[in-house]
């Protein structure tokens, strides 16, 4: 996986920093957006493998926002998301067993701030190997 | 001037509307007339009056349907209906309508000073009612989502950090260097548990709640929770033994929230324990209600702390001394949810020995619907 460039969406530097750390020492480029409008740029003009999604950031959800934008987008819309945030999930309470809704959010992952390292890691390596496969299942 | 209460009085006869307005004069208040139904709602809707007086038979339509035609376009406008002795009947229908009160007439001038009065009070504490309510409503969603992202993330970028560190990310830390990042992190991470678990008891709604039971198998939750936990048990080599006469009755309740108790008593049964003892899981049924015991041969709980161990926030001696971390508010938000669902949460225990947590559940009954029932139907009804 060395090589792979991930782009991450996350309004706080100081919570980017400490994850950049950790995949930049796994060999991973990563680059930084701190908002969904520098983030679609950043999408636009250059190419990346793996995109990581603050959910809160600014006035509200914006993180949902653009991962619908994202999905909408034909040349972006396989491009693999992993949703990282501090907010438990929005109808209320529940906070037993998977908080992610297939139809709310379209993200392909999802890990709850703080993450520990290795967890991170081995999230984005299972969703980089997915995306490859998927790429290679649609080549044949 | 703002603070004058505006009176309509709705009546076809002169004379009434007349020394109405003339008696009511004295006292601070606006005073419209109609002598017509349609006339008077009509001029309800401009006027936003506090209270409207209604004679019950008048000419064009009835005083009954313009009482509910009133409350469609403001619930809060306080009706009095004004009524003939002969008439006593339809004042009752009246007021199970929802008028507020009746004028019999005749009425002299201080029966109606005295009724307007009330009247005007039950307004004002309807206005304040629903202020308030609006009022608690937005402290409530404003310091949940504040509490939630302000101050949660500095938390997490304060224990991302630490995580990179304690990692070796920036360099391998020395095992002193170590220890100290790992007390870090556990207060932080306690920190924000406590934070997680707060925010989940403001924002529980038991009205919502109850729109959302339905019929469960308390052996089926319970392994749930089991299975959810194993990885905890298997880590100190607890082994949690469920006994459960097969089958029981159903209960009728929310499965998020009651896994949350069990995940909660379970836990805390699992967090207590010794290393390598048993946490036993015993469902009974006795007469109309389920017993679930959730017995540890843990720390136990001290005497003295027992009666507020349901406390927000509340945490116990023997847990302050001992090196498990909790937020205090997981038997707080367990008995709110119980409550919820008209049951109870109680404890026995001996310190040294252990704690048997004790959850009862009343069986579902037979009123509440049954099976053969399309749950759609059910729910319309309420």
């Amino acid at each position: 996986m060395d090589g792979k460039r991930i782009l991450m969406i996350d309004d706080d530097p100081d919570y980017v920093s400490a994850i950049k750390m950790v995949l930049e020492k796994a060999n991973y480029t990563v680059e930084v957006a701190h908002n969904p409008r520098d983030g679609f740029d950043a999408l636009e003009h250059s190419a990346f493998d793996l995109v990581i999604l603050d959910v809160m950031m600014g006035r509200g959800a914006e993180g949902i926002i653009a991962a619908r934008k994202l999905r909408k987008k034909k040349e972006l819309d396989k491009m693999p998301v992993l949703m990282m945030t501090g907010i438990r999930e929005q109808t209320g309470f529940f906070f037993v067993g998977d908080p992610r809704h297939e139809t709310y959010l379209p993200v392909d992952g999802f890990l709850e701030k703080p993450v520990a390292p290795d967890v991170l890691l081995r999230e984005v390596s299972r969703l980089l190997e997915k995306s490859a496969t998927d790429e290679s299942m649609k080549k044949e | 001037m703002s603070n004058r209460h505006t009176v309509l009085i709705i009546d076809d006869e002169e004379v009434v509307r007349d020394s109405c307005t003339h008696i009511l004069k004295k006292g601070n208040y606006r005073i419209e007339t109609a002598e017509d139904g349609e006339k008077g709602l009509k001029m309800v809707e401009d006027l936003k009056p506090d209270i409207v007086f209604v004679d019950l038979k008048m000419p064009g339509i009835s005083g009954m349907e313009v009482l509910e035609r009133l409350s469609k376009i403001d619930a809060t406008i306080v009706s009095v209906v004004i009524t003939g002795y002969a008439t006593i009947d339809s004042a009752v229908e009246a007021i199970k309508r929802g008028a507020y009160d009746f004028l019999p007439k005749p009425f002299s001038a201080d029966e109606l000073r005295l009724i307007a009065q009330r009247a005007i009070e039950k307004r004002m504490l309807l206005l304040d009612a629903i202020a308030l309510r609006q009022e608690k409503e937005m402290i409530r969603e404003n310091l949940t989502s504040i509490i939630s992202h302000e101050l949660k993330s500095p938390l997490l970028a304060v224990q991302q950090n630490l995580f990179a560190l304690s990692q070796g990310v920036m360099g391998e830390p020395n095992p002193a260097q170590k220890e100290a990042l790992q007390r870090i992190e556990n207060r932080v991470d306690a920190l924000l548990k406590m934070i997680n678990t707060w925010v989940d008891l403001t924002s529980l709604d038991f009205r919502q709640l109850r729109e959302r039971f339905r019929p469960l198998d308390m052996p089926a939750l319970i392994s749930k929770v089991v299975d959810m936990l194993r990885v905890q048990a298997v880590s100190r080599d607890i082994e949690v033994v469920t006994h459960c006469p097969f089958p029981v009755a159903p209960v009728e309740g929310d499965e998020g929230t009651l896994l949350e108790v069990f995940m909660n008593i379970i836990g805390n049964a699992i967090k207590y324990s010794e290393n390598g003892s048993r946490v036993s899981v015993k469902i009974e049924e006795r007469d109309q209600e389920l017993h679930i015991l959730v017995s540890d041969r843990g720390i136990g709980i001290e005497k003295e702390d027992i009666p507020f161990i349901f406390d927000d926030f509340y945490r116990g001696r023997a847990q302050s001394r001992s090196s498990q971390v909790g937020s205090g508010l997981g038997l707080t938000i367990s008995r709110r949810i119980m409550k919820a669902h008209d049951g109870s949460i109680a404890v026995e225990s001996e310190p040294g020995k252990g704690s048997t947590f004790t959850v009862v559940l009343p069986k579902r009954t037979d009123k509440k619907g049954t099976d053969r029932e399309p749950r759609v139907s059910k729910q319309s009804v309420m």
